[in-house]
């Protein structure tokens, strides 16, 4: 009776493994399917679309406008790129606490004044040494003129300046200023705006955040030789032009472009430098490609042109995005500003290089899918991953090129969909 | 040289196959013979005297007391062709039946079957030119679903020595189809996904004799004569068919003591299918033949125990590169009536071996756990 129960109670057990352990299904036979599993699938099709599909290829500026970039460049690249870094300081203090007595009191004195800079190391050029001088750069024109901030790095502007050594270059930089120009700006009440300017016996290069950055250069000084007393610090802030604080908020810290590296002929197709550009590029892909097939790959065939007037040899990585303007939006300098990303690779090319490179973008064709060409322009940009920051310029031939194979081409390939029906 | 043989008849054979991973999943799916556990423990031989199964309408008149049925069958299967292996395990829930009885002679019974399970996921890599590159490209293709036949059916028992029975079958289910080709690099390629439902509907009708001459041997004839099957794709109709015939006989031996010995012939055209195709994937009329004992064993915790042992040949609908693929199984089970006989505990197992003449071999084994439940 006992064996019996045990028998019994063994295979309600054995039951009760087996059907528990097999409800959760493994139906895949991979295993067999180089005998039991020929291709559903087609054969990709690649088909290489010619010149003709680029109904508009063209360079436009990349940014908004003055300052929105994200870092402010400094550079005296000989006859190649001279760039200034004006900081506006349209508000200082007249009034400070000391420890000693826990009272306001007007400022007085001035002591240690510098300017924090957050130096991007990295992109350091030249072996130094580097002098910063520094101007003031206040004027009553218009606030978007380069021309009238620049001509006032002149010596009777002159505030001070700073001889820095290459190791003196580290990720916060103290860049003292005159104690007097910063005193006497506070006492007559008026803003103090700051233009700074690079000098060395070498190529060089320096890169500043930026308030876009959210590491805006920052005025620090002492109102009393107590150092029990913190110094002050005074945040850059632009008050022009009123009426408009966004584009106040950008002139809080920009770069001004004294001399620019030589702009790509007209023909051709320019991406980055500074001021940064944008190729903007809008194919006219047969319907029965985006509506009808899957595509799986999609290559811009583009061919570079050599471009050796600032650094060749240095990797600039371009990222394809995809515009979202649509058809209303004709312009197509507007129509680049709005972009969405399709990938997160990027091509990587070097200025001094030359001949075919391709622009991977088949994301895009699965967005177009979606929408038609009137909402959604067959359109991308190409814009360098550093915009702004760099004033490194990739060019390619245009559509404009006098031979065929040189402009720019669409590969494609696709599949076509498979029919799910009873094998 | 055996190497280079063998790497040719694979060749030869994949080129013409269908994406189904195993021999018993080409065309629409699997049959799972609509059988009970305790029918499938008999080799299919009492089908069409068993209630539970859904064979022969005439069966539910012997049902006795309303019954509920249920049944859990998964197939833990393994496929070899060549040096390459694929284990699977399948959960299928083939079998569900209510029978009532109405009065002595009377019998309405409702229930739903696996028709052709066709659940399986096949992945192959295959190389394919993108663009300039030669790129590895792996096709996933998983279908998940079957095609149900739900029978409403009548039986009629005059006396014991005879019962008829006419069953009204909606065969009706669908296909969920999922296929991906996937690419190896995201930031070039684009993988893609396509996913379908093919819908199924369709109507036939059955009729059973069961026959007492005595009580000792007892006489079985069942048919199922097919109306239109129809598939969809979504809205669109993507082809019909003829469901198939089928017609069975079968004899039961009550003879010795405790045992009851049966056999049961049954010859499906499966071919009518074939119309339904996209691929055209034949199908094969076959037989089903089985034979099987069911006999008193020991008593366990006051319980009467029935042993089953059986065996079964048939041919399976769908060919494999226009050959029949043939199934021969083994199978033993048990029975064990639970809470005072107003429920009862039906396990089976079988050892299937499919086989076709190409260098593929299936072998399954099928659990069958089945629970009736008088309310």
């Amino acid at each position: 009776m006992r064996l019996s129960s045990f028998l019994l109670r063994s295979f309600a057990t054995a039951a009760l493994f087996i059907a528990v352990s097999s409800c959760s299904e493994n139906l895949d036979s991979s295993g067999v399917c180089a005998v039991l599993c020929p291709p559903i699938g087609g054969d990709v099709q690649n088909l290489t679309l010619d010149a003709t599909t680029v109904e508009l290829d063209t360079t436009v500026n990349a940014l908004s406008g003055l300052g929105t970039e994200p870092s402010l460049l400094l550079a005296s690249r000989g006859d190649t790129l001279d760039t200034r870094v004006i900081i506006r300081f349209d508000s200082l203090p007249t009034t400070f606490v000391p420890v000693s007595t826990g009272t306001s009191e007007s400022i007085t004195s001035v002591d240690s004044a510098y300017i924090q800079l957050r130096v991007d190391t990295l992109s350091i050029k030249g072996g130094g040494p580097y002098t910063i001088e520094a101007y003031d750069v206040d004027t009553t024109a218009n606030d978007t003129s380069s021309a009238a901030v620049l001509a006032l790095f002149r010596p009777d502007r002159f505030i001070s300046s700073q001889l820095l050594a290459r190791e003196d270059l580290k990720d916060t930089v103290r860049y003292y200023i005159s104690n007097a120009a910063v005193l006497a700006k506070i006492q007559s009440g008026v803003r103090f705006r700051v233009g700074l300017r690079l000098t060395s016996p070498l190529s060089s290069q320096i890169r500043i955040a930026s308030a876009e950055r959210g590491f805006p250069p920052i005025l620090f000084f002492r109102a009393t030789p107590d150092t029990t007393t913190h110094p002050l610090q005074v945040i850059p802030l632009s008050k022009t032009p009123t009426g408009d604080p966004i584009v106040a908020g950008h002139l809080t810290d920009y770069t001004v472009i004294a001399k620019g590296p030589p702009e790509a002929p007209p023909t051709l197709l320019a991406v980055g430098g500074l001021p940064p550009r944008r190729v903007y590029i809008r194919f006219d892909i047969p319907a029965s490609i985006v509506d009808s097939t899957t595509v799986v790959r999609a290559t811009l065939l583009l061919n570079q042109i050599s471009n050796p007037a600032l650094d060749p040899t240095e990797t600039v990585f371009i990222l394809p995005q995809l515009v979202l303007a649509g058809k209303v939006v004709s312009d197509p300098a507007k129509a680049a500003q709005i972009v969405a990303d399709i990938s997160s690779d990027t091509l990587k090319v070097r200025p001094g290089d030359e001949g075919p490179t391709s622009v991977e973008m088949a994301r895009a064709f699965a967005i177009w899918r979606t929408q038609k060409p009137d909402t959604l322009p067959r359109a991308i940009i190409l814009k360098t991953l550093d915009e702004g920051d760099s004033p490194l310029e990739i060019r390619f031939s245009s559509s404009d090129d006098v031979i065929a194979a040189l402009r720019p081409r669409l590969r494609i390939s696709y599949t076509s969909r498979v029919p799910l029906r009873v094998p | 040289m055996r190497k280079l043989f063998v790497a040719i008849a694979v060749a030869l054979i994949s080129s013409r196959g269908q994406a189904q991973g195993a021999l018993s999943l080409q065309g629409l799916g699997y049959p799972t013979g609509e059988l009970s556990a305790r029918a499938e423990g008999t080799g299919g031989g009492l089908a069409d005297f068993d209630a539970l199964s859904l064979v022969s309408p005439a069966s539910i008149a012997g049902v006795g007391s309303p019954a509920l049925f249920f049944q859990y069958s998964p197939e833990f299967r393994r496929v070899t062709a060549g040096s390459n292996t694929a284990k699977t395990t399948t959960a299928r829930f083939p079998l569900v039946v209510g029978v009532l009885p109405m009065g002595q002679q009377w019998a309405l019974g409702l229930s739903s079957s696996t028709f052709l399970d066709r659940s399986s996921e096949t992945s192959l890599v295959r190389t394919l030119l993108v663009g300039p590159d030669l790129v590895d490209v792996t096709e996933r293709n998983k279908v998940l679903g079957a095609i149900n036949d739900v029978r409403l059916a009548l039986a009629w028992a005059p006396s014991p020595v005879f019962r008829i029975g006419v069953g009204g079958h909606v065969f009706t289910g669908s296909n969920r189809i999922t296929f991906s080709q996937l690419f190896p690099d995201s930031s070039k390629y684009v993988s893609t996904t396509q996913t379908g439902r093919l819908s199924f509907a369709g109507f036939a009708g059955s009729l059973g004799l069961e026959y007492r001459p005595s009580s000792v041997i007892g006489f079985a004839l069942s048919g199922r004569k097919g109306g239109d099957l129809r598939a969809q794709s979504g809205d669109t109709a993507i082809g019909s068919a003829r469901l198939p015939d089928h017609y069975a006989a079968s004899v039961v031996y009550d003879g010795i003591t405790g045992a009851t010995i049966s056999a049961r012939v049954a010859h499906d055209a499966w071919s009518s299918l074939s119309t339904l195709s996209s691929s055209g994937t034949k199908a094969f009329d076959g037989w089903d033949t089985g034979v099987g004992a069911e006999v008193t064993g020991p008593r366990l915790i006051n319980r009467i125990i029935v042993v089953r042992a059986g065996a079964r040949i048939r041919t399976l609908p769908f060919g494999f590169n226009g050959e029949k693929v043939s199934e021969k199984s083994f199978v033993a089970g048990l029975g064990i009536p639970l809470t005072r006989d107003r429920a009862s505990f039906d396990f089976a197992v079988q050892r299937a071996n499919r086989t076709t003449s190409a260098a593929v071999k299936e072998t399954g084994y099928i659990l069958s756990f089945g629970l009736r439940v008088s309310p």
